[in-house]
């Protein structure tokens, strides 16, 4: 005797769900371990960029080739990422949760830039350290330039380019 | 304090770590202080304080030391290099390092310290130095990137600043000299001194350097850099001269260095990809 037609189609859906549930439970997600990477249409360094991801973004495996991860963006983007890009476990990031409540239960405002150090400059805690400690203008001019200095993201590409490294190696 | 202060200070510390959040300890502060307790308020604030030194170090306090451990760094090496396209040089290949590395997402700077003995350090938040004297014993910028892979890890293993929670819990002190870096900064004074001892003077544990030989090694190889040539500059460096031998307080035993590197290569299957760089090292750095 064949199930009542209600029942059937309950059964299909639950089988049409589960099947759906085991697909997305089973797909392995990587995430980004680098500061920014790339997401290119093929598993070369020469393919065109088809999209960027930034440090912790979860993605999910598509594919795998040698050093290339055929990946999914939580947006639904597609490309392939460099491996050694990736990690397959959550990078937990600088500031995690802990050090995040003892930096608020020790009450620190210590990172507050001084009015006299600028917008680049040393904060009050250290700029506090350099009077006490009497560190000379040049010292603390050289620490302030230090802090400040800064390479776009788009020439260390270049550089590891040039050089042949990370995903450019030949 | 009475045993029912106690209490309450207890309980409203569970509930502020239950909550995560330190708004509830000036909360309860407040209140205690409002309804004319000044001894409960207190309590509840040593309390929070004894906790807030027990938990990790948050990166805007560790900016803080970083950028007063990198004065001292600097007044006690005579200055740093003034030479725009050698230092951006550098800063490249720690880009290029520091990118893959297991904490890639702080700003990482070098500076060339205007000193001949050989010698690299790494502050807290990403503040690097090396030697002008050590730059003249590297011979290709797989080794350079080897250097610089084992001072980022000192950053992103966060040594110095485990040193510094370390020593305060070995000498009892509940209140982290670090919140009052502002405040109390003759107490923040201290901590950084004795973190700046610890680093220039008596160096980290053998345990710490090794760690940072064998992470930096993967974080320099993950780029593609040959993995053999950190083992070349440090048997080089075994056997220095004169002035040189200041390497050996701060990073001492370099024959179990290169072993650990070497046995880290084999078990992690690091390549010798042949990718040295040595003619782009030469050209960027023939004016050191």
């Amino acid at each position: 005797m064949r199930p009542p037609r209600m029942l059937r189609v309950a059964l299909i859906v639950l089988g049409v769900g589960l099947f759906a549930w085991g697909a997305e439970a089973w797909a392995e997600t990587i995430y980004v371990q680098a500061r920014t990477a790339q997401l290119r249409a093929g598993k070369t360094s020469l393919d065109a960029v088809v999209g960027n991801v930034k440090f912790g973004d979860a993605l999910e495996v598509v594919g795998r080739d040698g050093n290339w991860v055929e990946v999914k963006t939580s947006a639904g983007a597609k490309g392939w990422i460099f491996a050694n890009k990736t990690a397959s476990s959550k990078p937990s990031g600088t500031n995690d949760t802990l050090a995040k409540l003892g930096q608020s239960m020790r009450g620190g405002d210590a990172s507050a830039t001084t009015a006299s150090a600028g917008a680049r400059g040393l904060d009050k805690a250290s700029e506090g350290y350099a009077n006490r400690a009497g560190v000379s203008a040049r010292d603390r001019d050289a620490v302030d330039r230090m802090t400040a200095y800064q390479i776009p993201d788009q020439e260390v590409e270049e550089f590891l380019r040039e050089g042949g490294l990370g995903e450019y190696a030949k | 304090m009475r045993s029912n202060h106690r209490l309450a200070a207890t309980l409203i510390l569970l509930a502020l770590g239950a909550a995560g959040c330190a708004e509830i300890q000036r909360a309860g502060e407040d209140i205690a202080r409002k309804s004319g307790n000044p001894r409960l308020a207190g309590a509840i604030h040593g309390v929070g304080n004894v906790v807030g030194s027990l938990l990790p170090i948050g990166y805007e306090e560790e900016v803080s030391i970083g950028q007063a451990m990198a004065l001292q760094v600097v007044a006690r090496y005579g200055g740093v290099v003034d030479q725009p396209e050698l230092v951006r040089y550098v800063n490249l290949v720690a880009r290029a390092v520091a990118n893959t590395s297991d904490r890639p997402d702080i700003p990482y700077r070098v500076a060339i310290l205007e000193h001949d003995s050989i010698n690299a350090f790494a502050a807290p938040a990403g503040y690097i130095f090396v030697t002008r004297g050590l730059l003249k014993q590297i011979r290709n910028e797989a080794e350079l990137a080897a250097v610089l892979g084992h001072e980022i890890a000192h950053v992103s293993q966060k040594h110095i600043l485990d040193v510094i929670q370390r020593s305060k819990r070995l000498a009892g002190v509940t209140e982290a000299g670090l919140s009052y870096a502002t405040s109390n900064p003759a107490a923040f004074k201290t901590v950084i001194d004795g973190a700046v001892k610890k680093l220039l003077d008596e160096g980290l544990d053998q345990e710490k350097e090794t760690e940072a030989d064998v992470v930096g090694e993967v974080f320099a190889t993950r780029v593609g850099y040959d993995a053999e040539a950190y083992v070349g500059l440090l048997a080089r460096l075994r056997e220095p001269k004169g002035d040189d031998r200041a390497l050996f307080k701060t990073h001492p035993n370099f024959s179990a260095r290169i072993e650990a590197v070497q046995n880290t290569i084999q078990s992690k299957h690091l390549a010798a990809t042949g990718v040295l760089l040595q003619e782009r090292f030469v050209r960027m750095t023939k004016r050191v």
